[in-house]
Protein backbone atom coordinates (compact mmCIF):
# COMPACT_ATOMS: atom_id res chain seq x y z
CA UNK A 1 0.00 0.00 0.00
CA UNK A 2 1.31 3.30 -0.94
CA UNK A 3 0.60 5.68 1.39
CA UNK A 4 1.82 9.94 1.05
CA UNK A 5 1.90 12.36 3.13
CA UNK A 6 1.14 16.14 1.66
CA UNK A 7 2.59 19.01 3.47
CA UNK A 8 4.98 21.64 3.74
CA UNK A 9 6.61 20.46 6.87
CA UNK A 10 4.62 21.66 9.53
CA UNK A 11 4.18 19.94 12.88
CA UNK A 12 0.99 18.65 11.77
CA UNK A 13 2.64 16.97 8.59
CA UNK A 14 4.67 15.06 10.80
CA UNK A 15 2.50 14.24 13.51
CA UNK A 16 0.20 12.64 10.66
CA UNK A 17 3.25 10.94 9.17
CA UNK A 18 4.16 8.94 12.09
CA UNK A 19 0.34 7.94 13.46
CA UNK A 20 0.30 6.36 10.25
CA UNK A 21 3.29 4.56 10.55
CA UNK A 22 2.47 3.85 14.10
CA UNK A 23 -0.93 2.95 13.21
CA UNK A 24 0.13 0.35 10.61
CA UNK A 25 2.42 -1.38 12.65
CA UNK A 26 -0.04 -1.92 15.28
CA UNK A 27 -2.41 -3.12 12.18
CA UNK A 28 0.43 -5.55 10.75
CA UNK A 29 -0.21 -3.58 7.69
CA UNK A 30 2.77 -3.06 5.11
CA UNK A 31 2.97 0.15 3.79
CA UNK A 32 5.43 2.30 1.77
CA UNK A 33 4.96 5.81 3.50
CA UNK A 34 6.32 9.01 2.05
CA UNK A 35 6.60 12.50 2.82
CA UNK A 36 5.87 14.61 0.27
CA UNK A 37 6.63 18.15 0.66
CA UNK A 38 7.37 20.62 -2.60
CA UNK A 39 4.34 22.93 -3.20
CA UNK A 40 3.75 21.51 -6.83
CA UNK A 41 3.84 17.67 -6.09
CA UNK A 42 1.10 18.88 -3.27
CA UNK A 43 -0.45 21.11 -5.42
CA UNK A 44 -0.88 18.28 -8.13
CA UNK A 45 -3.20 16.75 -6.15
CA UNK A 46 -5.20 19.50 -6.05
CA UNK A 47 -5.16 19.67 -1.83
CA UNK A 48 -4.86 23.50 -0.77
CA UNK A 49 -4.98 22.01 3.27
CA UNK A 50 -2.42 20.47 4.90
CA UNK A 51 -1.77 17.42 5.79
CA UNK A 52 -3.33 15.77 3.41
CA UNK A 53 -2.98 11.36 2.58
CA UNK A 54 -2.99 10.12 -0.53
CA UNK A 55 -3.65 5.94 -0.35
CA UNK A 56 -2.57 4.08 -4.15
CA UNK A 57 -3.21 7.81 -5.65
CA UNK A 58 -6.51 8.69 -4.52
CA UNK A 59 -6.76 11.42 -2.21
CA UNK A 60 -8.52 10.38 1.08
CA UNK A 61 -7.82 13.20 3.60
CA UNK A 62 -7.14 16.73 3.34
CA UNK A 63 -6.92 19.41 6.48
CA UNK A 64 -5.68 18.44 9.81
CA UNK A 65 -4.55 15.54 11.67
CA UNK A 66 -6.23 12.43 11.17
CA UNK A 67 -7.96 10.70 13.71
CA UNK A 68 -6.23 6.83 14.48
CA UNK A 69 -9.84 5.67 13.81
CA UNK A 70 -9.98 7.30 10.63
CA UNK A 71 -6.16 6.06 9.78
CA UNK A 72 -7.25 2.58 10.89
CA UNK A 73 -10.65 2.25 8.39
CA UNK A 74 -8.44 3.40 5.65
CA UNK A 75 -5.46 0.32 6.54
CA UNK A 76 -8.06 -2.06 7.04
CA UNK A 77 -10.36 -1.42 3.98
CA UNK A 78 -7.40 -1.71 1.69
CA UNK A 79 -6.02 -4.71 3.29
CA UNK A 80 -9.01 -6.44 3.86
CA UNK B 1 2.41 16.42 -12.48
CA UNK B 2 1.45 20.32 -12.83
CA UNK B 3 3.94 22.07 -15.03
CA UNK B 4 5.35 24.28 -13.38
CA UNK B 5 4.18 28.00 -12.49
CA UNK B 6 4.75 30.69 -14.48
CA UNK B 7 5.76 33.60 -12.40
CA UNK B 8 6.30 37.11 -12.95
CA UNK B 9 7.74 40.68 -11.29
CA UNK B 10 5.74 43.66 -10.34
CA UNK B 11 6.85 45.59 -13.30
CA UNK B 12 5.33 42.66 -15.59
CA UNK B 13 2.28 42.65 -13.67
CA UNK B 14 1.47 46.49 -14.29
CA UNK B 15 2.07 45.40 -18.09
CA UNK B 16 -0.09 42.65 -17.86
CA UNK B 17 -2.68 45.18 -15.84
CA UNK B 18 -2.39 47.45 -18.69
CA UNK B 19 -3.07 44.70 -20.99
CA UNK B 20 -6.42 43.71 -19.69
CA UNK B 21 -5.15 41.20 -17.05
CA UNK B 22 -7.38 40.77 -13.37
CA UNK B 23 -5.11 40.92 -10.14
CA UNK B 24 -5.92 38.59 -7.88
CA UNK B 25 -5.29 39.28 -4.18
CA UNK B 26 -5.22 35.78 -2.24
CA UNK B 27 -4.61 38.10 1.29
CA UNK B 28 -7.04 37.77 4.18
CA UNK B 29 -9.39 41.01 4.54
CA UNK B 30 -7.30 42.32 7.66
CA UNK B 31 -4.14 42.40 5.88
CA UNK B 32 -5.75 44.17 2.83
CA UNK B 33 -7.28 46.57 5.20
CA UNK B 34 -3.98 47.53 6.43
CA UNK B 35 -1.91 47.36 3.15
CA UNK B 36 -3.56 47.26 -0.18
CA UNK B 37 -2.49 47.34 -3.99
CA UNK B 38 -4.30 50.97 -5.26
CA UNK B 39 -5.92 48.95 -8.91
CA UNK B 40 -8.74 49.20 -10.29
CA UNK B 41 -8.50 45.95 -11.93
CA UNK B 42 -8.54 43.73 -8.56
CA UNK B 43 -10.10 40.74 -7.07
CA UNK B 44 -10.13 40.46 -3.44
CA UNK B 45 -10.38 36.65 -2.46
CA UNK B 46 -8.80 35.32 0.63
CA UNK B 47 -7.04 31.85 1.01
CA UNK B 48 -9.53 30.92 3.60
CA UNK B 49 -12.12 31.52 0.97
CA UNK B 50 -10.27 30.46 -1.90
CA UNK B 51 -11.00 26.66 -2.55
CA UNK B 52 -15.06 27.83 -2.15
CA UNK B 53 -14.97 30.73 -4.78
CA UNK B 54 -12.15 30.24 -7.13
CA UNK B 55 -14.45 29.57 -9.67
CA UNK B 56 -15.87 33.09 -10.04
CA UNK B 57 -12.84 33.70 -11.42
CA UNK B 58 -12.45 34.13 -15.48
CA UNK B 59 -10.87 31.41 -17.35
CA UNK B 60 -10.39 33.57 -20.95
CA UNK B 61 -8.61 36.68 -19.03
CA UNK B 62 -5.00 36.65 -17.57
CA UNK B 63 -4.97 36.23 -14.21
CA UNK B 64 -2.36 37.54 -11.53
CA UNK B 65 -2.22 36.33 -8.65
CA UNK B 66 -0.89 38.32 -5.76
CA UNK B 67 0.02 38.30 -1.60
CA UNK B 68 2.11 39.71 1.08
CA UNK B 69 5.53 37.80 -1.00
CA UNK B 70 4.20 35.32 -3.16
CA UNK B 71 3.98 32.24 -1.26
CA UNK B 72 0.54 31.61 -0.60
CA UNK B 73 -0.16 33.12 -4.13
CA UNK B 74 1.95 30.67 -5.51
CA UNK B 75 -0.34 27.71 -3.71
CA UNK B 76 -2.76 29.62 -5.13
CA UNK B 77 -1.84 29.90 -8.84
CA UNK B 78 -0.99 25.97 -8.39
CA UNK B 79 -4.54 25.66 -7.10
CA UNK B 80 -6.25 27.01 -10.47
CA UNK B 81 -3.45 25.16 -12.46
CA UNK B 82 -5.26 21.96 -11.27
CA UNK B 83 -8.46 23.68 -11.88
CA UNK B 84 -7.52 23.90 -15.47
CA UNK B 85 -7.20 27.69 -15.59
CA UNK B 86 -4.08 28.31 -18.56
CA UNK B 87 -3.87 32.17 -17.87
CA UNK B 88 -2.47 32.39 -14.29
CA UNK B 89 0.61 33.90 -13.25
CA UNK B 90 2.34 34.32 -10.02
CA UNK B 91 3.77 37.85 -8.36
CA UNK B 92 6.69 36.85 -6.91
CA UNK B 93 7.75 39.07 -4.21
CA UNK B 94 3.90 39.62 -3.25
CA UNK B 95 2.50 43.57 -2.64
CA UNK B 96 6.10 44.19 -0.38
CA UNK B 97 8.03 44.03 -3.57
CA UNK B 98 5.30 46.06 -5.20
CA UNK B 99 5.54 48.79 -3.02
CA UNK B 100 9.00 48.83 -2.71
CA UNK B 101 9.53 49.42 -6.51
CA UNK B 102 6.93 52.61 -6.13
CA UNK B 103 4.33 51.09 -7.66
CA UNK B 104 0.30 51.93 -6.33
CA UNK B 105 -0.47 51.09 -2.96
CA UNK B 106 -3.17 52.34 -0.15
CA UNK B 107 -2.51 52.24 3.54
CA UNK B 108 0.31 51.25 5.84
CA UNK B 109 3.24 50.08 3.71
CA UNK B 110 6.08 50.21 6.48
CA UNK B 111 3.84 47.75 8.58
CA UNK B 112 4.20 45.35 5.54
CA UNK B 113 7.82 46.00 5.15
CA UNK B 114 8.89 45.49 8.70
CA UNK B 115 7.63 42.26 9.00
CA UNK B 116 9.19 40.48 5.98
CA UNK B 117 12.42 39.85 5.24
CA UNK B 118 14.28 41.45 2.27
CA UNK B 119 13.12 40.82 -0.94
CA UNK B 120 15.53 40.16 -4.30
CA UNK B 121 15.04 44.22 -4.89
CA UNK B 122 15.09 44.42 -1.16
CA UNK B 123 17.33 45.86 1.43
CA UNK B 124 19.10 49.01 -0.52
CA UNK B 125 15.52 50.15 -2.14
CA UNK B 126 13.99 53.16 -1.49
CA UNK B 127 10.52 52.61 0.61
CA UNK B 128 8.52 55.48 -1.47
CA UNK B 129 5.42 56.56 0.50
CA UNK B 130 6.16 54.68 3.39
CA UNK B 131 3.45 55.20 5.88
CA UNK B 132 0.62 56.17 3.31
CA UNK B 133 -0.24 55.83 -0.21
CA UNK B 134 2.46 55.73 -3.19
CA UNK B 135 1.47 56.24 -6.72
CA UNK B 136 5.16 57.35 -8.25
CA UNK B 137 5.85 55.38 -11.27
CA UNK B 138 9.16 53.09 -11.51
CA UNK B 139 11.38 52.27 -13.67
CA UNK B 140 10.07 49.77 -16.06
CA UNK B 141 11.86 47.13 -17.64
CA UNK B 142 14.06 45.83 -14.67
CA UNK B 143 12.56 42.35 -14.45
CA UNK B 144 11.56 39.98 -17.38
CA UNK B 145 9.20 37.56 -16.84
CA UNK B 146 10.57 34.37 -14.93
CA UNK B 147 9.36 30.86 -15.52
CA UNK B 148 10.78 29.50 -12.44
CA UNK B 149 11.07 31.00 -9.00
CA UNK B 150 14.95 31.94 -9.10
CA UNK B 151 15.52 34.28 -5.68
CA UNK B 152 16.21 36.78 -7.67
CA UNK B 153 15.07 39.09 -10.26
CA UNK B 154 17.04 42.13 -11.54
Amino acid sequence: MDIKVLGTGCANCRTTLALIEQVAQAKGVAVNLQKVEELRDIMSYGVMSTPGVVIDGKVVHAGGVPGRDKIEQWLVAKHA
Amino acid sequence: MLDEAKEVCPTTTRRMLREGALLVDVRERDEIDGLAFDVADLVVMPMSEFERRCAELPRDRDLVMVCRVGERSLKATYFLMYQGYTRVANMEGGIVKWARKGFPVKGNLSAAIASSGTGCCGGAAPIPGAGGESTRAASEGCCAPQPKRTGACC
